[in-house]
């Protein structure tokens, strides 16, 4: 049963990666999340003055994603700063369970087979735009092993051979390790 | 500094412009003299709000020289040089780094940067830049412009006399310095044996020696492809890390900075490292999964261009 809490964190953006595969995933099982998370919207709607959508506009609009083209990028699906754009779409194709758009990540927990065609055979791979690349990444902390790899690295760094040893200093500094621990 | 900043600013309007003769001289001179002098000084290593002083020494000879830089603030730390390669001694963990010279191409080194002097004008622009006195002596400088966005950009001092690097700075595409190594005081002349020993003698001490040795990767099924301008592939090796993971690693450089690619099991990794971007001064690191494997691009270039490798690495089990 997913929780209340996890949809409404869901729906802030708050969960991400695996924790919000699982949501999404729950949503999909749960007639009873479903129904949260629709109330949720509603909610959230009347909250914000939107106009209300007219009938039928979820079947509508799943129905128009099912004819288009499925393209997977896989290289483009970053982590973003604002997740739930991305989530939101595959959780309306994946609840309507007629299609999905989204990233080969959230493809599997979402997947119904005897519903959802499989894609991945038959598309090109389409190789990342240059303003995919552009895209800003997940900041992450130095890798544990940062230091392994940075002494692995340095000795066919060029630099060597303007400063000697020098760059060998590029280590991960012990106050940082620290405040990792 | 305005001069560079300028510079960098008006990258695209550069592709045109020329590198000075004199310049690319200046950038040979500095190399002969990193193999050719012999020196102890004090240098202070800067990024970001972090400031270490290090003490280097080295002492030049016929095979390749013996050098030993010690870093002297916080955690201690100790790499000496040899011919024999690279020594890493970290005594509150008491264990050693071993990184063997001659294993995966590490051998040819030393030919890198002057082969490749006729290629660097193609993706930087080398001028001269403003003369200034450091830690006594007179340098004159070099400016490295990069043509694109895919490298940093180097303003190099040296001294005037010998050739000496008193300083390096590296700088993004706004000029601002991520990096920058600066000697405070420097000996050049005959330095002492004892000078280059490590103070160690590490007995008993646990020793990692990465036993690295060439290897072709596509064999195993991965595609690598750094697929960017410049860079061309100088090594392809299978190495341990710690005590016995094997990791895969291929090397590319432009001839100035170098990008490494890791591709290690994930198994041994799982807990240790988050999925992204990350930044240590003028280094980025970029860390995904491909295949149940931890593919790890550590770069001396802007984010982008890690990025760009990472995401081209693929695996293809073999038939």
């Amino acid at each position: 049963m997913v929780m209340k809490e996890n949809i409404s964190q869901l729906m802030d953006g708050e969960l991400e990666g695996s924790d919000a595969a699982r949501a999404l995933s729950a949503l999909r099982d749960e007639a009873a999340g479903r129904q949260v998370w629709r109330t949720y919207h509603l909610i959230g709607d009347a909250l914000r003055d939107t106009r209300m959508l007219s009938q039928g506009f979820s079947e509508r609009v799943a129905a128009r994603l099912a004819e288009e083209p499925t393209v997977l990028a896989p290289a483009a699906s970053a982590p973003a700063a604002r997740p739930w754009r991305r989530y939101f779409m595959p959780a309306a194709a994946g609840l309507a369970a007629v299609g999905f758009v989204g990233s080969v990540a959230f493809l599997v927990p979402l997947q119904e087979p005897s519903l959802v065609p499989q894609p991945v055979a038959q598309v090109p791979q389409v190789r990342p735009t240059p303003a995919a690349v552009a895209a800003e990444p997940a900041r992450v902390p130095l890798p544990l092993a940062a230091d392994d790899y940075l002494l692995a690295h340095q000795g066919y760094s060029p630099r060597n051979l303007l400063q000697g040893v020098a760059p060998y200093v590029r280590t991960v500094s012990g106050q940082a390790l620290e405040g990792r621990r | 500094m305005r001069g560079l900043a300028l510079l960098l600013a008006v990258g695209c309007g550069l592709a045109h412009a020329q590198s000075t003769p004199e310049a690319l001289a200046l950038l040979n001179k500095i190399h002969a003299a990193t193999q050719r002098l012999s020196y102890t000084g004090t240098f202070v290593y800067q990024t970001g709000n972090r400031t270490e002083i290090s003490r280097i020494s080295r002492i030049a000879d016929a095979f390749g020289g013996t050098e030993k830089l010690e870093v002297l603030d916080g955690v201690p730390r100790e790499v000496v040089r040899t011919r024999d390669g690279v020594r890493c001694y970290l005594p509150e963990s008491q264990t050693v780094k071993v990184e063997r010279a001659g294993s995966g191409s590490q051998r040819e080194f030393p030919a890198i940067l002057p082969d490749r002097l006729a290629d660097l004008p193609q993706h930087y622009v080398a001028t001269r830049g403003q003369s200034a006195r450091i830690a006594g002596f007179d340098c004159v400088a070099v400016l490295l412009t990069p043509r694109d966005d895919l490298r940093h950009g180097y303003v190099l001092w040296a001294d005037a006399n010998t050739g000496m690097l008193l300083r390096a700075r590296t700088v993004n595409e706004k000029g601002e310095t991520l990096e920058q190594f600066t000697f405070t005081q420097l000996q050049i002349g005959p330095v002492a044996r004892d000078k280059v020993k490590p103070r160690h003698a590490a007995r008993n001490w646990r020793v990692e020696d990465a036993e690295a040795a060439p290897a072709d990767l596509s064999e195993a099924g991965w595609t690598v492809n750094a697929d960017l301008p410049g860079f061309r592939k100088i090594g392809e090796l299978r190495r341990k890390m710690r005590e016995s993971l094997l990791v895969g690693q291929v090397v590319y450089s432009d001839g100035l900075a170098a990008v490494s690619v890791f591709i290690e099991p994930l198994a041994d990794r799982r807990e240790l490292t988050g999925r992204g971007l990350s930044n240590l001064g003028a280094i980025n690191i970029y860390t995904r999964e491909v295949a149940n494997h931890l593919v790890t691009v550590v770069g001396e270039t802007p984010a982008a261009s890690v990025r760009r490798i990472a995401d081209r690495v693929e695996f293809k089990r073999p038939q």
